[in-house]
């Protein structure tokens, strides 16, 4: 039998932006204030009446090809056998090289327990054979889990016959976050942004 | 089209390295500058080049003994540091910035050792030794920049060269700076043609720095010229460097400030042989240098990422 490889599908036509994998994430895993490991992000396109609202779903990618865990001094970061980036936050020392690297900026400090945490897809849940809390939670089905390395999954049935992207391809670190009719204004993080007036903020 | 699109919700992008971050790089760049005029001046092997190789060999184990200390400051679990050299992982390039930042001081205080107890050959010996560990300890930089992925402006292939470069511009402004109040405060007992001779040397160092800057600018060219041609996003971190937010940091304190105004003093014969314009020069590109390290450490990171 070939190896897990756990991945996820968002499924953008079922979204409706309410935000409840937000939630349960905060409540699964003790995130504290201000820090998200999976939101939503929400941009509007158009004038009216001609417009709408584009969701995007975002938690970590937990990557085929880590940078952060190539760039971790400690190997405090890791992949496990089924392909989920782990930390470890007892060897984590807190340098935020991996925050710096990490494309898609989805790594924060705990600033309870000075560590860097992210997304690990719930691997308690997925351990004790549950799916992760933004999956079971979503009351529009938006997401599928599961492993893609075993066709017969939902999640690799559904991939097999959907247009399916990723965020920001080119980089060559293969997300293992599939999204089905992603929109690319709103994955496309500079859109709705204007240079002269990024927000200033130094350190963390 | 593109103003008909508004951000409705994100949530706020975070900018891990800050100040701290920037200057230690600075300090690093400032060590190894000083370093390698240093080991010029000793390997050189000429009488008069000596009080410049005294100064060098002072200045660099000194910034470098501060340098770490930003770092572990700026660790969320400054007690841990241990791990960098117990669980190190070949990979990264922090793990080589933990070996060299260790070592690169040790020799570089051993050499300071010979340089001032006279002993010409040791002195050589630990100055071909650390030659390599100070390139590299800044060198290293280069590439925690240019490895850190996700950032358009830090992942370029010139990023090491560039830092490099700037190291040497003003670990020998530092290095005039010193020898300008050596030359005035410590000259007891000079007669007044070894204190010409001085001078002469400081001069010296400051056509050597004209030539680093022109070098550094070049760079500096290339790296906005590939930015403005390359992705969308390295589009919009040009057009931030130059028309954005950092357009009076980048063009204003590094650019015309740190690197055009100094150029000018050098050049022109009128105020290259006057030691407070050369020390005014190299004032503005010490200040100029902390401005580029800054924009490339802060200025990489404040473009959003989601």
């Amino acid at each position: 039998m070939a190896k897990k490889r756990y991945a996820m599908l968002i499924d953008l036509r079922r979204c409706m932006g309410c935000h409840s994998c937000s939630v349960a994430c905060k409540a699964e895993n003790d995130v504290p204030l201000s820090k998200f490991r999976s939101w939503v992000k929400v941009i509007e396109k158009g004038k009216y009446p001609h417009m709408k609202r584009s969701f995007l779903p975002v938690l970590c990618n937990n990557c085929e090809k880590p940078i952060c865990n190539q760039n971790c001094p400690v190997r405090a970061t890791y992949v496990r056998d089924d392909g989920i980036v782990m930390v470890n936050q007892h060897r984590c020392i807190g340098c935020m090289y991996c925050m710096a690297s990490c494309p898609y900026d989805v790594r924060y400090i705990n600033p309870l327990k000075n560590i860097v945490q992210k997304c690990f897809f719930c691997h308690h849940r997925v351990d004790a054979g549950l799916v992760p809390a933004c999956v079971e939670t979503c009351p529009g089905r938006a997401r599928i889990f599961g492993d893609i390395n075993d066709p017969s999954s939902e999640i690799s049935r559904v991939m097999a016959t959907n247009a399916v992207t990723v965020l920001k391809y080119d980089l060559g670190t293969d997300p293992r976050v599939f999204y089905i009719e992603g929109d690319q204004d709103a994955m496309n993080p500079m859109k709705g942004v204007d240079v002269n007036k990024l927000e200033f903020r130094v350190g963390e | 089209m593109m103003n008909d699109i508004s951000i409705i919700y994100n949530t706020p992008h975070s900018m891990p390295l800050g100040i701290l971050i920037a200057q230690y790089f600075y300090l690093t760049g400032l060590s190894a500058g000083s370093f390698v005029v240093s080991v010029i001046a000793i390997l050189g092997g000429k009488e008069e080049y000596k009080p410049l190789g005294k100064i060098g060999a002072v200045l660099a184990p000194v910034c470098l003994v501060m340098a770490p200390l930003n770092l572990i400051a700026d660790m969320w679990q400054p007690a841990r540091f241990w791990h960098l050299f117990f669980y190190f992982n070949p990979q990264s390039p922090i793990t080589y910035g933990s070996l060299l930042l260790t070592s690169y001081p040790i020799s570089a205080t051993i050499y300071a050792y010979f340089v001032y107890t006279n002993n010409q050959k040791m002195a050589k010996l630990f100055a071909i030794i650390g030659i390599p560990l100070a390139i590299s300890v800044h060198g290293y930089t280069g590439f925690i920049l240019a490895l850190g992925k996700g950032r358009v402006l830090w992942n370029t292939a010139l990023m090491p060269t560039l830092f490099l470069v700037s190291a040497m511009v003003s670990g020998i402004a530092l290095m005039i700076i010193i020898a300008s109040i050596r030359n005035k405060y410590m000259s007891k007992g000079w007669t007044d043609e070894e204190k010409e001779k001085d001078k002469g040397l400081i001069f010296g160092l400051g056509k050597f720095m004209a030539g680093t800057i022109v070098a550094d600018m070049f760079l500096l060219l290339n790296d906005v010229l590939i930015l403005f041609t390359s992705t969308q996003d390295a589009y919009h971190a040009a057009d931030m460097l130059l028309f954005g937010k950092f357009a009076p940091k980048f063009i204003g304190v590094e650019i015309v400030l740190g690197a055009f105004i100094p150029l000018i003093i050098l050049m022109l014969p009128k105020t290259n042989k006057k030691l407070w314009a050369v020390n005014l020069a190299s004032l503005l590109v010490m200040i100029g240098i902390f401005a580029m390290r800054f924009s490339v450490v802060v200025g990489g990171q404040s473009l959003p990422l989601h």
